[in-house]
């Protein structure tokens, strides 16, 4: 009994402990917080709004891209506005953009004795406790306590996973660490209580590239990380281990072996009126590049299929297979203003192992703004067994062609039957 | 030769016409879009024409006089005479338009207008259109329509018909599921020849119902062929071969020769005008069906548009390309989309 009235004691006194330095941690840093909003210029309303911190004197201001996107793609029909502690309004300039790590800056007209957020130079230990800020919903600024929980490890692009509720409106505001120094950045949520940020080391590469190398436009920064980025995740991909692994009877897959691709598995065996027995093996990239609400780049999606036809002719197990092949589509969402249509090609294609027969389909299609980026869709089909079949299919969003016919030679190459 | 020895002939003939004996008129009764009625060849000199019944052509229309008009051959000519009836009579011919017909020379091949009923007036050396020779499909159109060649073809196309139900039904299925689509479909296509028969029926023509089946639905399981052959050349094909696309003219040319031949047996009509009418048809049905998929695509399509066509392997006639070749003509598209990609 004792034991257990210290323990709620402890527990009490711990969460009183942690209120009062929230609060503490809260005042002492709201003058740095801002509410950063995109007025859309023709109607005079907000259109969006995010959470941004100062970081330096001379008003430079952190948030995430996804918060002033619209500008940084529309700059003419938008203007960016800030909302201070004190309801002070002004405008704002964006200046630079990080749009793999969903991060921008943006600058203020400076006044003496702004205060600012130190940026932390040690990153924090699992367990530790976090402090999130932010003005989720428009319903004002607040302070969220939560546990730093390590790198998520299936990102490629490096993400903390935070154990603390994060909300839309938060996008762009500071996570500090008890002593008000930013370890992270609001970017994503998951649902009860999982979030997401950017760690603190990419905001000060991107400062410190601000203040050191000349900047061109918002656009040609884009285009230069996005092929900066997919330059790096294909290299990495193309120079992993490919690991050969069998799939329904016969088939052979290649299961690239990285942290950051992930498979599932799926099969109707439990359906006993089925025509055709049918085995799924879908890898999956789990990284979404935000270009604007409409478009999303950096996706890769890698799906087999093996077929067996139960008791059927092969006849009309190749009309059903056929089916099954004829409406295969992009993974991520892009519309007539960022892409063309897709041009596609298909031949017949044996390769050199002979060892697989296949119809193989390879379509393109270009990005309207970034030069030399496309997203790819590859589909192949056997056509050398009469009640087998096997589909390998592919789908990357955003990589140039260099690294499109080399993944999908790799590809072509790795696909066979046993 | 001949024609030279007979038309010196006639003309004699004419002249003793018109000297000695009795002239010879021909009144053919014509409807609106000048299809026969009937026909009167008349021997005299005084030609009455009207609604009682003493007039040497009786004409039933209520808007016509009781003696309306006389026809007579003065002076090797003959000559209109209208008897101040209520509605008056009128002359129609390729030279003029219509005009008052009272004291009119007529000349052959005229229009005349009484009432609402139309007569045209024939000479009887009124020069005939050349005869028409069967054509050599004369023969093939007889196979056709015989009993046994109509049930075949017939039963083929509902096999055919039943065996794509099966083949693209992706559950299990059992005869008389198959049966009901198939008849179905049938019957569906029956509609065509049926509505050639009917409108040649209409227009005063044979309807040759059995004929315009058995060619029908001989060109119906011809269309099937081309499509099977069709899919197995594009199943064959890569992307940038030329032979699919001939294919598809075979299913074109399929369907003119029908369209022709349909007109051929179900109408009389010049080889010219059956031509254009068989080339406006097939043109309406592939120029018809491509505006509306044309129209139904959206202005822009987030999916690749590809060929899926694939076949059991018996159908791979085809030697396949390596890596190396597909990879080559893929990387085309990468310049194809880019200078797509920076038209505005």
């Amino acid at each position: 009994m004792k034991a257990f009235l210290t323990l709620v004691f402890l527990l009490l006194s711990s969460s009183i402990y942690a209120t009062e330095q929230a609060e503490q941690l809260f005042n002492q840093l709201k003058p740095s917080l801002y509410q950063i909003k995109l007025i859309d210029k023709a109607s005079g309303e907000k259109s969006s709004i995010g959470s941004g911190f100062q970081i330096s004197a001379d008003g430079i201001i952190a948030t995430n891209y996804h918060v002033i996107s619209s500008y940084a793609l529309h700059p003419k029909k938008y203007r960016i506005e800030y909302l201070d502690s004190q309801g002070n309004k002004g405008d704002l300039s964006l200046q630079r953009v990080d749009v793999i790590n969903d991060l921008a800056l943006v600058s203020r007209t400076s006044q003496p004795d702004m205060p600012y957020f130190k940026l932390s130079k040690t990153t924090p230990q699992k367990g530790e406790q976090l402090f999130s800020l932010g003005n989720p919903h428009d319903l004002g600024m607040i302070v969220v306590p939560g546990t730093y929980n390590g790198l998520k490890k299936e990102s490629f692009n490096d993400r903390i996973h935070f154990t603390g509720s994060i909300n839309s409106g938060m996008s762009g505001g500071p996570v500090v660490n008890k002593q008000a120094e930013v370890v992270g950045v609001n970017v994503a949520t998951s649902g009860n209580a999982i979030g997401f940020l950017v760690p603190h080391d990419k905001l000060v590469t991107l400062y410190k590239a601000f203040l050191t190398t000349a900047q061109g436009s918002i656009e040609e920064q884009m285009s230069e990380q996005l092929l900066a980025n997919q330059e790096k995740l294909m290299s990495e991909i193309l120079n992993s281990p490919w690991q050969a692994k069998q799939l329904g009877k016969q088939a052979i897959i290649p299961i690239i072996d990285v942290p950051f691709i992930r498979c599932w598995g799926d099969s109707n065996a439990d359906k006993a009126d089925a025509l055709i027995l049918t085995a799924i093996a879908n890898c999956s990239l789990d990284e979404n590049t935000y270009i604007s609400s409409r478009f999303f780049t950096g996706s890769m999606e890698i799906e087999f299929r093996t077929m067996n036809a139960k008791n059927i002719g092969a006849n009309k197990f190749y009309q059903l297979y056929q089916q099954q092949i004829a409406h295969a589509g992009a993974s991520n969402r892009a519309g007539k203003d960022n892409v063309t249509e897709y041009q596609c090609h298909h031949d017949l294609v044996k390769p050199e192992n002979n060892a697989i027969n296949n119809k193989s389909i390879f379509c393109t299609r270009a990005y309207k703004k970034f030069p030399n980026l496309f997203d790819i869709l590859y589909l192949s089909a056997s056509i050398d067994k009469n009640k087998e079949a096997l589909v390998s299919h592919f789908t990357v969003a955003g990589i140039n062609q260099e690294n499109s016919l080399a993944f999908t030679r790799k590809f072509m190459e790795a696909v066979s039957w046993k | 030769m001949e024609i030279k020895a007979i038309s010196p002939q006639s003309m004699t003939m004419q002249n003793i016409a018109t000297k000695e004996t009795i002239p010879e008129l021909i009144i053919e009764e014509v409807s609106k879009n000048y299809k026969l009625l009937h026909r009167h060849r008349l021997t005299k000199e005084n030609i009455h024409i009207g609604r009682d019944y003493h007039n040497d052509v009786i004409l039933a229309d209520p808007h016509i006089c009781p003696s309306h008009l006389s026809i007579e051959f003065v002076d090797g000519k003959w000559k209109i005479i209208d008897h101040q009836t209520v509605n008056g009579t009128f002359i129609e011919n390729v030279k003029h338009k219509k005009h008052a017909a009272n004291q009119y020379i007529i000349q052959d091949g005229d229009i005349i207008t009484l009432g609402k009923s139309q007569l045209r007036i024939v000479f009887n050396n009124h020069q005939v259109s050349p005869t028409l020779a069967f054509s050599p499909f004369e023969s093939f159109i007889d196979l056709m329509r015989h009993p046994i060649a109509l049930f075949l073809s017939i039963l083929l196309f509902t096999i055919v018909a039943g065996g794509v139900f099966y083949f693209n039904k992706p559950t299990e299925v059992n005869f008389s599921q198959l049966l009901v689509p198939a008849i179905g479909m049938t019957l569906g296509f029956t509609i065509w020849p049926a509505g050639v028969s009917l409108v040649s029926h209409l227009s005063k023509h044979d309807a040759r119902v059995m004929t315009q089946l058995g060619v029908s639905f001989a060109f119906f399981n011809l269309m099937w062929f081309s499509d099977i052959l069709e899919t197995i050349v594009t199943f064959n094909s890569a992307s940038n071969a030329i032979l699919p696309m001939i294919i598809m003219l075979i299913s074109i040319a399929l369907a003119f020769s029908l369209f022709w031949l349909n007109s051929y047996i179900g109408f009389h009509m010049s080889a010219r005008r059956r031509i254009i009418i068989a080339a406006s048809i097939t043109g309406l049905l592939f120029g018809g069906s491509y505006l509306v998929r044309y129209s139904n695509k959206p202005e822009f399509n987030p999916r690749p548009q590809y060929d899926a066509t694939i076949m059991m392997p018996n159908f791979l006639v085809a030697p396949s390309s390596s890596v190396d070749s597909f990879i080559e003509d893929s990387s085309k598209l990468f310049d194809k989309t880019s200078k797509e990609a920076q038209k505005k």
